[in-house]
């Protein structure tokens, strides 16, 4: 076996957990979800020939896990107190109370656009990366990376202009 | 800042909850045990001991409605012969009188 399970669940653990938790914006949904993933690796583990190999399979894994919990339950986003981070004391210059802001407009995006908008800003995944993780044309990725920038803006502007 | 480092900022990952791993391996261990092939021999042992008697026991059962159908049957039969044997020795009684 080439890979430890134990290992890729600890080096892995919070990126699953995060992509369901900013996905689903259920932090109970998030775990048991995230808990399935790693099982279907378990199952699976012979195929894994990589740590790497690992943690593609891991977010292709959570993105199509959260695209399907998302359309069966019909889960709308709910904004659980737990899942709202304490704001932080200094140590990170980013406004908490923005951050939640965003996380709850990417909660409203479509189910393909926030996988996207995840992928490419919690992950770090450039639009090639993201296209070939998701089995998607490259100009559909970006398409859904310029609309949903261009949605998020004018929300954020929208919420400025009423408070 | 621009919306895309105010994103990175908002989807920052957050470490998973602290008894996580331990959760996954007590579930990898009850996934283990239904993968092993003792524990399927013993399933398949179970589910026979629990599905071979009723099936044996419906059987036994069709059979003794099936024989029971055709003993109604056989009398019903016999029945119609001996009314009509009756018949023709009345019949016959009559014609000497």
């Amino acid at each position: 076996m080439a890979v430890d399970f134990a290992q890729a669940v600890a080096d892995n653990q919070s990126l699953v957990f995060s992509f369901a938790l900013r996905f689903l914006r259920n932090r109970e949904g998030a775990e048991e979800l995230a808990q399935d993933v790693f099982l279907q690796l378990f199952k699976n583990l012979r195929q894994i020939e990589t740590p790497a190999h690992a943690t593609w399979w891991l977010r292709r894994a959570i993105c199509h896990r959260c695209i399907d919990e998302s359309r069966k339950r019909k889960l709308r986003p709910e904004v659980h107190l737990d899942a709202v981070p304490e704001p932080s004391t200094g140590a990170s210059e980013s406004d908490p109370f923005l951050n939640e802001r965003l996380r709850a407009l990417i909660g409203d995006l479509p189910e393909n656009a926030r996988t996207v908008v995840i992928l490419r800003y919690q992950e770090d995944l450039d639009p090639t990366e993201i296209s070939k993780l998701l089995d998607m044309p490259i100009s559909t990725v970006k398409s859904h990376l310029h609309r949903s920038l261009t949605t998020l803006r004018s929300r954020l502007q929208k919420q400025e202009i009423c408070r | 800042m621009n919306l895309e480092d105010d994103l990175r900022a908002a989807l920052r990952r957050e470490p998973a909850p602290p008894d996580f791993t331990a959760k996954v391996m007590r579930r990898t261990r009850v996934v283990s045990i239904w993968h092993r092939p003792v524990t399927l021999a013993i399933a398949a042992a179970i589910a026979a001991v629990a599905i071979l008697p009723p099936a044996y026991e419906y059987r036994q059962h069709q059979r003794a409605l099936e024989a029971k159908d055709q003993l109604i049957a056989a009398l019903s039969i016999t029945q119609t012969q001996l009314q009509h044997t009756k018949q023709k020795l009345l019949q016959n009684t009559r014609h000497r009188q």
